[in-house]
């Protein structure tokens, strides 16, 4: 109203620009230190606290009026790169580091305690890892190709651009690709995936479920207002 | 009371305001539970296959003799880099072989390893000296 009754003033509106960019600076850095360390799964505990401090300040920039990503956003940029990340590490060891001690412990027990294909046949191949049949292919095609997609999508996201908006909507059904296909090939060996594990199917689920980031990303993306992206 | 349009988050139509609600819940919730798991993960395997009372390499190995069926394997470490897979050509994993795969090691229950472990110690033992206390203690009965 004031504007209205004053004009169109420019240094107040410039000055609106710079305080809200600062604020969702200073917030995303918070965010961003979080989210490295959630990265790392093991240091989950220390990043949390981080994040939701972000995600604090982003809320009280809000209530000041400052013109700010939205939450919704924020959440689900951030959750796009975490769920990247924590895919990535446990099938980049497998890949690459298969040998390594923290490897061999961590990847064929987590195998044996919710899912058989990583304890079954574990470094016999020539390629080494998992032995589970299709399995190396899902990797060598979500690694590099997928999940990088999906976290540079994500970036540009949480920046607000559009094309960012557009590649998290085709990565995100990349997402629906890999669920459908990795849970088809798990179910057509389910003797290897499940037999005499620990926690078999019920547990698989229980462990995965919470990577379903693409089934609440998708019906965002595609119903959100896109003029709020700019190009 | 539904909420104006002015209330709503930005790049939420009103059409669309409870999908967004809902799905805004969704993602704090994957998110908390993937930093939960994330967090107790390797902490929950390490306990569950024996450690501390294995040693980390002991849990590898351990691991290994279950998932070869051979009670003579032992993880090496650290892993020459270019040598070939530690499994390459082992001939005594059990399996019933088809078109569909099943193996045959046992379910690891909680701590088994540790068990484990010592049973086959134990065993050992008595092989290594017959004339031990069990082997006395059999022949009196």
């Amino acid at each position: 109203m004031q504007l209205a009754a004053n004009g169109p003033n420019l240094s107040n509106y410039d000055d609106h620009q710079e305080r809200s960019r600062l604020a969702q600076r200073h917030a995303d850095r918070w965010l961003i230190a979080g989210t490295i360390v959630m990265g790392t799964a093991v240091l989950g505990f220390i990043g949390f606290p981080l994040f939701i401090y972000g995600l604090v300040l982003l809320r009280r920039a809000q209530k000041s009026g400052l013109s700010v990503r939205p939450l919704i956003c924020t959440l689900l940029g951030y959750l796009v790169i975490i769920d990247s990340a924590l895919n990535s590490m446990g099938w980049a060891m497998d890949l690459m580091a298969h040998h390594t001690l923290m490897n061999r412990v961590i990847t064929t027990a987590w195998g044996n305690l919710v899912d058989g294909g990583y304890f079954w046949h574990y470094n016999e191949l020539w390629i080494g890892g998992t032995g589970a049949p299709g399995e190396k292919a899902w990797q060598i095609a979500l690694i590099p190709i997928v999940f990088c997609m999906r976290l540079a999508a994500a970036i540009g996201f949480l920046q607000m651009k559009r094309w960012g908006q557009q590649w998290l909507v085709v990565t995100c059904w990349f997402g629906v690709i890999v669920w459908v296909g990795y849970n088809t090939n798990m179910t057509i060996f389910a003797d290897i995936r499940y037999a005499n594990t620990v926690f078999p199917v019920i547990g698989w689920w229980a462990y995965d479920i919470f990577y379903i980031t693409p089934f609440l990303s998708i019906p965002y993306l595609h119903t959100v207002n896109r003029e709020i992206f700019t190009d | 009371m539904s909420k104006s349009p002015t209330d709503l988050p930005l790049g939420t139509t009103a059409p669309y305001a409870r999908l967004h609600k809902w799905l805004q819940r969704g993602l704090l919730v994957c998110l908390s539970a993937l930093v939960i798991e994330g967090t107790f993960t390797v902490p929950f395997l390490l306990v569950w296959y024996g450690w501390p009372s294995l040693t980390i390499v002991e849990v590898c190995s351990e691991l290994q003799k279950v998932r070869f069926s051979d009670d003579t394997r032992e993880c090496i470490f650290p892993y020459p880099l270019f040598a070939p897979s530690e499994g390459a050509g082992q001939k005594m994993a059990q399996d019933v072989w088809g078109v569909q795969p099943t193996p045959k090691y046992k379910r690891i229950g909680f701590r088994d390893l540790v068990k484990i472990r010592d049973e086959r110690r134990a065993r050992q033992a008595a092989q290594k000296h017959p004339e031990g206390p069990l082997a006395t203690a059999n022949f009196t009965d």
